[in-house]
């Protein structure tokens, strides 16, 4: 339960860590969308899509996230991966431009196969790795409080921005003395001869509900007490608040939305235009 | 039989950067019919040291010996059922009022007897055995362990354990939080349990408790067994090395001692036998 690797901050002071969470958000899903806007040949894909792999992998890199992490995070991905495989090569598209990989006895299958399943991987691994760039290099708090920001607009409408993020903010600050709670309440019932582990399914049940209940007891009071020390220091939801950390852009962020800005924008270019690069450089690529 | 551990060391998280060594070779005995005290500062490793009694924890190495079962860090040597150790090494953690979950107390409480094997009904027996073993009547049977005090859910939690009827009880600061008072019956009640055969294991921060209630005290000093002393001996020499403190009773006693009254210092227990002793010398 505790190692999970995808969504875990990596503490460093790297200079990804320092940009502004806003700017982070903002990259991040204008990097998820020049990843999955669609180029024309195979060639312009694999070509953009590896640029931004690399760019992916540079900042992973530069955040000090260890490439076992990366790795881990990508296992799942191994079960997708074939079932493509297996899709695109028992359903065949209508134009095939690349030849045939084989041809036993009528079965014909085109390298496409490969290559759309390929385009589709590559498109999830450089997904994946972008996100991870994210939550490795912002505390959750900060994703909070940035979300905060981008909710801002939405009190016009008396959408409770701040009041989300906070409880965004508790919720997830309670998460490991949650945990701390279900082990120590697990041992409890483990002495008194619950066996989560073995034991029969009838057994099992029982053993949850004696895991469960105590546990909602104890949030219960654990949220009364909190709610009660948080009026206690003055705590009105309505008031405006003001933060212990400010943002404010540096040059740095500045620079930061400017690359990234660029790189949608060269993608968007790419596409509208029906830029092939490779021809432009006399290469007859497909 | 008693509990045996020999050369055990535990840490948590191993072969990781948060890896720490919370027990470093501990060897020690509780036997049959003693009333243990374990003490040592916060964080020192007592808790870590009693979950090895009914195998919450296994070993990282050596090995814990109760009767014949073997809780070794060894998987191949260990025994596997940890059932039949659970029901005779009875464990009260602290603040046992969080894991009431059932709709009623008598249920409740007859929740480790039937784990362990017993019918419904011998379970239900069993239970208002317990209940009434820690002071509670007939009345509270059927009542919602959520709607009584915090002193008598902790009595029900206990009474939970006991209607397993443990040979071993293991008790984790049974009187933090308890008004005086309350803290007192708490304690009275274990001595009756001790006095009926079963081995109690109290940690416990208070050394009025120690001096009172205890045979035998385990000192553990930064995962180390520090001393496995008498409490009369442990108050004579040096406590404050181990952030521990001399109940002002034993301390007046050793006054008196030293003032020249011939009283039998390891006599003295409590304020009522104290009072017994000097009597007897001035007499």
């Amino acid at each position: 339960m505790k190692n999970f690797a995808l969504g875990k901050y990596v503490p460093f002071d790297s200079l990804v860590h320092r940009v502004d969470p806003r700017v982070k958000i903002f990259a991040t899903i204008a990097l998820l969308v020049a990843i999955f806007l669609p180029q024309e040949t195979y060639s312009m894909t694999f070509l953009v899509e590896g640029v931004l792999f690399l760019l992916a992998l540079t900042l992973l890199f530069i955040s000090h996230v260890r490439f076992r992490d990366i790795l881990l995070s990508l296992r799942s991905l191994w079960f997708l991966v074939i079932f493509l495989l297996v899709i695109y090569i028992v359903v065949p598209k209508k134009e095939n431009v690349l030849g045939i990989a084989w041809n036993l006895n009528g079965w014909i299958v085109y390298w496409d196969a490969f290559a759309e399943a390929g385009k589709i991987v590559l498109r999830l691994v450089t997904m994946i790795m972008v996100t991870m760039v994210l939550t490795a290099t912002t505390k959750p708090l900060d994703l909070t409080y940035a979300l905060e920001w981008y909710m801002t607009p939405l009190k016009v409408v008396r959408f409770p921005a701040a009041e989300v993020a906070m409880t965004v903010s508790i919720a997830l600050r309670f998460i490991p003395t949650l945990l701390e709670d279900a082990s120590r309440v697990m041992k409890a019932q483990a002495s008194r001869g619950v066996d989560f582990e073995h034991g029969r399914l009838w057994q099992k049940i029982t053993g949850l509900t004696a895991l469960i209940i105590p546990l909602f007891v104890s949030s219960f009071l654990r949220s009364e007490e909190l709610a009660n020390a948080m009026e206690c220091r003055g705590y009105d939801p309505r008031k405006k608040r003001t933060r212990y950390r400010t943002f404010r852009l540096h040059v740095r962020d500045v620079l930061g939305l400017l690359l990234v800005a660029a790189i949608l924008a060269g993608v968007i270019v790419l596409l509208a235009m029906h830029i092939d690069l490779f021809a432009l450089w006399g290469i007859h690529a497909l | 039989m008693p509990i045996t551990f020999r050369d055990v060391s535990f840490t948590y998280a191993a072969k990781t950067p948060f890896s720490y060594e919370a027990l470093k070779g501990i060897n020690l005995q509780i036997d049959e019919g003693d009333f243990v005290a374990i003490v040592g500062r916060t964080g020192c490793g007592k808790s870590t040291l009693i979950q090895h009694m009914n195998a919450l924890l296994n070993p990282s190495q050596g090995c814990v010996e109760i009767d014949d079962f073997h809780n070794d860090s060894d998987k191949k040597k260990r025994t596997k059922k940890v059932k039949p150790l659970r029901q005779k090494v009875g464990m009260v953690f602290q603040f046992p009022e969080y894991q009431l979950f059932e709709e009623t107390v008598e249920k409740d409480v007859a929740f480790a007897p039937k784990n362990f094997g017993m019918k419904p009904e011998e379970a239900l027996q069993k239970a208002h055995e317990a209940l009434g073993e820690v002071g509670l009547d007939e009345s509270f049977y059927t009542r919602s362990p959520f709607e009584l005090s915090g002193g008598e859910k902790r009595r029900v939690a206990i009474a939970g354990i006991l209607a397993a009827s443990p040979e071993f009880l293991v008790v984790d600061e049974p009187t933090a939080g308890l008004d005086p008072k309350g803290a007192e019956t708490m304690m009275d009640l274990f001595r009756s349990i001790h006095e009926k055969g079963t081995t109690i294991i109290l940690v416990t921060h208070d050394m009025d408790l120690v001096l009172k209630y205890c045979n035998k005290v385990i000192v553990i000093d930064d995962g180390e067994v520090a001393e496995i002393t008498t409490p009369d001996h442990l108050f004579d020499v040096d406590v404050e090395r181990y952030s521990l403190q001399s109940p002002l009773l034993f301390s007046f006693a050793s006054s008196l001692l030293k003032g020249g009254l011939a009283i039998e210092r390891d006599q003295v227990s409590d304020v009522p036998s104290l009072a017994k002793e000097i009597a007897r010398c001035i007499r």
